[in-house]
């Protein structure tokens, strides 16, 4: 369905996507990445808003950009926040699905059909700029799934929601996966782990790993996690540290010793104990840093073969 | 899929209504009216200022300067520069750029709805202009101001929206340079490249129409062209049309970076 031929696309000398090539089936994809990963620009290229810099870019086995074959099997969401003041969630959809081509009466229905399903029927006449941005994101999916596309494109769909909303959406994406095929980026790893989904790793325009959800939770889950105690007698923790089984590594900045460790809990609960047995003043045990830059940096370097 | 489906024209007409339902605001309304009633403001001072009146020919030509030019020129800025600008701010540029002949569409449609606005403006204050003045045979002017105003419009809508896709977000600045140095500085040069502006048509239009060819000293004419009417139209028609399609080529090739959208 999508082939990414050792696609780069510059921005200048800005790098978006840097030599990635992948092939994604029909079916659910998700696309994992801190902000400013290059997720967008991935998402741009396929949707034919960007042109590849190299390399080539193939969606139903034709070239994208600004190809109508193409767009019209496509619903895209973008990430941008939807600021058009005046307008309502109906207007907006009904004008969509008449830009797919449909006309008046049947863009019509399929608006109102759209909004029902993203459970927005109540707020289909308040203009945009009354709304909450749960509701917003609610009005562009409905946008994107109006014109029943075979491929729909969400870019972080789920950013700004509060757990509610962000359930109820989930929930409604993960039943779009169902009929038809589905891209979801993302920098929540957990967001599109729950739509059942085969997973793409980016990072700073590289594609760094890929692989259903289950190996890429084990991927992170292997990663080694960051403790970091305040001590009074940081040199003597840090050669107690390295005594203790299953620790990566060790450096000290100042009063606080941070260690490296797959087994954070294990290593936090014995090495209290001993350092109280052998005197040592402890001040603060930070808990493993399992941040989204750490895990990606762990796999960035992964990628290039460093060992974690 | 479904096979109801419409075509490109279809798709022109649906931005066209929706651009001009956004037009509907209390800001871009009054900014309308203050456009509408200004020229017979004008008028109305100058016909006091002037002892013992001014002239049925100097009232038409000083309703020329603030009609098809001034009142035209302003509305197709506000309406036509932003084309591609506004989409960009109010993040909807990415969901009309995926739709098929969405580039295309929102241009001429932005283009259409700029000239049905300013040019329904531009009409109704000419009425009122005409209203206050005393130019003889007030129906036929009006006429003929109908027609000037249509073609100022549809021409420099058009002309307008060269900056708007090569320079979005610098398109108002760049659509007054635009109209200063092509408008009014080659459109005044008597020369070849004065045929590519519809400032030469409106003028010509406006002296062949008003029957002032005679009148007009001999200095003057090197600003008109004598040729019939029907050219200046066909004229008008072929800049729009190249214009456009230029306008159209190149938003057809623009990539706007993630970062350019709100």
């Amino acid at each position: 369905m999508i082939a990414l031929d050792h696609v780069t696309k510059l921005y200048g000398s800005v790098i978006g996507v840097n030599d990635v090539t992948v092939e994604l089936g029909a079916g659910a994809h998700g696309l994992l990445g801190p902000n400013g990963a290059g997720k967008t620009t991935f998402l741009g290229l396929v949707t034919g808003q960007l042109r590849p810099t190299l390399g080539r870019v193939r969606v139903f086995g034709e070239q994208p950009f600004g190809n109508p074959r193409v767009l019209r099997r496509i619903g895209y969401c973008p990430a941008a926040d939807l600021l058009d003041r005046t307008t309502t969630p109906r207007e907006w959809v009904r004008y969509l699905v008449r830009l797919a081509g449909f006309s008046a009466a049947a863009a019509l229905a399929r608006a109102d059909h759209a909004l029902e399903q993203v459970g927005l029927t109540a707020a289909a006449l308040r203009p945009l700029v009354t709304l909450s941005k749960g509701m917003r994101q609610r009005a562009k999916l409905a946008g994107a799934i109006a014109h029943d596309p075979d491929l729909v494109v969400l870019d972080e769909p789920f950013n700004g929601l509060d757990p509610v909303a962000r359930h109820d959406l989930v929930t409604l994406v993960r039943g779009w996966a169902t009929t038809r095929s589905l891209i979801v980026a993302s920098h929540l790893l957990h967001e599109v782990e729950s739509l059942d989904a085969g997973l793409a790793v980016i990072l700073g325009g590289r594609l760094v790993a890929s692989g259903g959800a289950a190996e890429i939770r084990g991927l992170v889950d292997a990663l080694p996690g960051e403790v970091t105690i305040r001590c009074a007698e940081p040199r003597q923790f840090a050669e107690l540290a390295f005594r203790i089984g299953g620790v990566e590594g060790v450096r000290i900045e100042g009063d606080a010793v941070i260690v490296a460790t797959h087994r954070p809990v294990a290593f936090v609960e014995e090495a209290v104990v001993r350092a109280l047995d052998e005197g040592l003043h402890l001040g603060e045990v930070m808990p493993a840093d399992r941040s989204l830059e750490g895990i990606f940096g762990h796999l960035v370097r992964l990628h290039r073969g460093v060992k974690a | 899929m479904s096979s109801d489906r419409t075509g490109l024209p279809a798709a022109v007409w649906t931005v066209a209504m929706f651009q001009l339902d956004r037009l509907l605001t209390w800001p871009r309304l009054v900014m309308a009216a203050v456009g509408v009633v200004f020229p017979a403001g004008v008028m109305l001072a100058a016909g006091r200022a002037a002892r013992g009146g001014l002239t049925s020919d100097v009232q038409v030509a000083l309703l020329y300067a603030l009609i098809p030019e001034a009142v035209c020129m302003l509305g197709l800025l506000v309406t036509m520069c932003p084309a591609v600008a506004d989409e960009l701010e109010r993040g909807t540029w990415a969901h009309v750029a995926t739709r098929p002949n969405g580039r295309r569409a929102l241009l001429v449609g932005t283009w259409l709805a700029a000239v049905i606005w300013t040019g329904m403006a531009a009409i109704v204050a000419t009425a009122l202009a005409l209203a206050v003045t005393t130019i003889e045979r007030p129906v036929a002017v009006g006429a003929m101001f109908a027609a000037l105003v249509a073609l100022s419009c549809v021409g420099r809508a058009a002309l307008f929206a060269i900056p708007a896709v090569v320079l979005p977000k610098r398109a108002l600045v760049a659509s007054v340079g635009v109209g200063l140095v092509v408008e009014y500085l080659a459109g005044t040069i008597p020369a070849l490249v004065n045929q590519a502006t519809v400032s030469l048509r409106l003028r010509s239009l406006l002296v062949d129409w008003m029957g002032w060819k005679r009148k007009l000293p001999t200095e003057m004419q090197l600003f008109i062209d004598p040729q019939p009417a029907w050219l200046h139209v066909l004229a008008v028609a072929v800049l729009t049309t190249v214009l456009l399609a230029v306008a159209v080529a190149i938003l057809d090739r623009r990539q706007f970076p993630p970062s350019d959208e709100v």
